[in-house]
């Protein structure tokens, strides 16, 4: 990394949308995670990955499995576009149907 | 199976599997060729399947292109590594007589065999058609049987793994109530 910072210029912003982008000034809606339904997943191969993730009881692994199974999908996690694009990359890392969207 | 092929032994905590050496030798055929969809997946289902979308939403396109820019890349990488690493352990398989192999998986080999085994059945019931419903079933004369037993191997396998594994992992979690 260049330290020569005597002889550098720096703009400091003036506003949020300024330092952000226009892309990133959108209103920060929160996200939601789901996993879908799949004929070959093993039931219990998607409490394993879920209670590995996201450190969910298993309780609450199987509850969500089951309705994943039951209803075709559940909301697994929820959070920022990139905590959700985070969660859903390492679900599809484990091979699972994995989706995100805003929460409307 | 008549046997329990997947066993977490007592003495260091590693995961044991125990195969029929010509099935050992066959699944290292079938994984091994896992490598060639990854790499060059055929179009449709298959690759929807090993790598879906992130968005639904199709006014979200410009987000899907930079999520799959970021993660595709790796996620190929990961599950090459992760075939080529299940591979070995095959190959390096310990006879243990009667004919059979032994292989003892450490915490990193558990996890490459958990999502191999997940990820041959992803690719081979979404070619077979599987559904939730019914079972594959073919007549012995259909090409398509071979994968159906393959097909029903690694299920067995994938279920006793995850046995194992969900076995060691505690019921409690981040969601409990606060006991105090």
């Amino acid at each position: 990394m260049n330290m020569s910072a005597d002889t550098e210029q720096i703009t400091i912003p003036d506003t949020v949308e300024e330092l952000l982008g226009e892309e990133d000034a959108r209103p920060d809606t929160p996200w939601i995670v789901l996993v879908w339904n799949d004929p070959v997943n093993l039931m219990s191969y998607v409490v394993l990955v879920l209670q590995k993730l996201f450190g969910y009881s298993r309780p609450k692994a199987t509850r969500l499995m089951l309705q994943v199974h039951h209803e075709g999908r559940a909301v697994v996690a929820n959070g920022t576009r990139e905590k959700c694009e985070i969660d859903v990359a390492r679900l599809h890392g484990y091979g699972l149907w994995a989706t995100m969207q805003r929460d409307d | 199976m008549a046997f329990r092929p997947v066993k977490r032994r007592k003495r260091d905590g590693r995961v044991v599997v125990t195969l029929p050496a010509p099935v050992a030798e066959l699944l290292g055929q079938v994984i091994a060729e896992l490598g060639d969809v990854f790499t060059s997946p055929p179009a449709g289902e298959v690759t929807s399947r090993l790598f879906p979308r992130a968005y639904l939403d199709p006014t979200e396109e410009d987000a899907e292109q930079d999520f799959q820019s970021l993660v595709h890349d790796d996620l190929v990488r990961t599950r090459l590594d992760a075939v080529a690493a299940m591979v070995a352990d095959l190959e390096a398989a310990r006879p243990t007589g009667s004919d059979r192999v032994e292989i003892v998986l450490d915490d990193e080999a558990e996890h490459c065999w958990l999502t191999v085994l997940n990820d041959a059945r992803l690719t081979l019931g979404t070619v077979l058609g599987v559904t939730e419903d019914e079972p594959l079933v073919f007549p012995d004369d259909d090409p398509r049987a071979a994968g159906a037993d393959m097909y029903a191997l690694l299920s067995a396998l994938q279920g006793e793994l995850v046995e194992v594994v969900l076995a060691q992992l505690p019921e409690t979690g981040t969601d409990d109530p606060d006991p105090s």
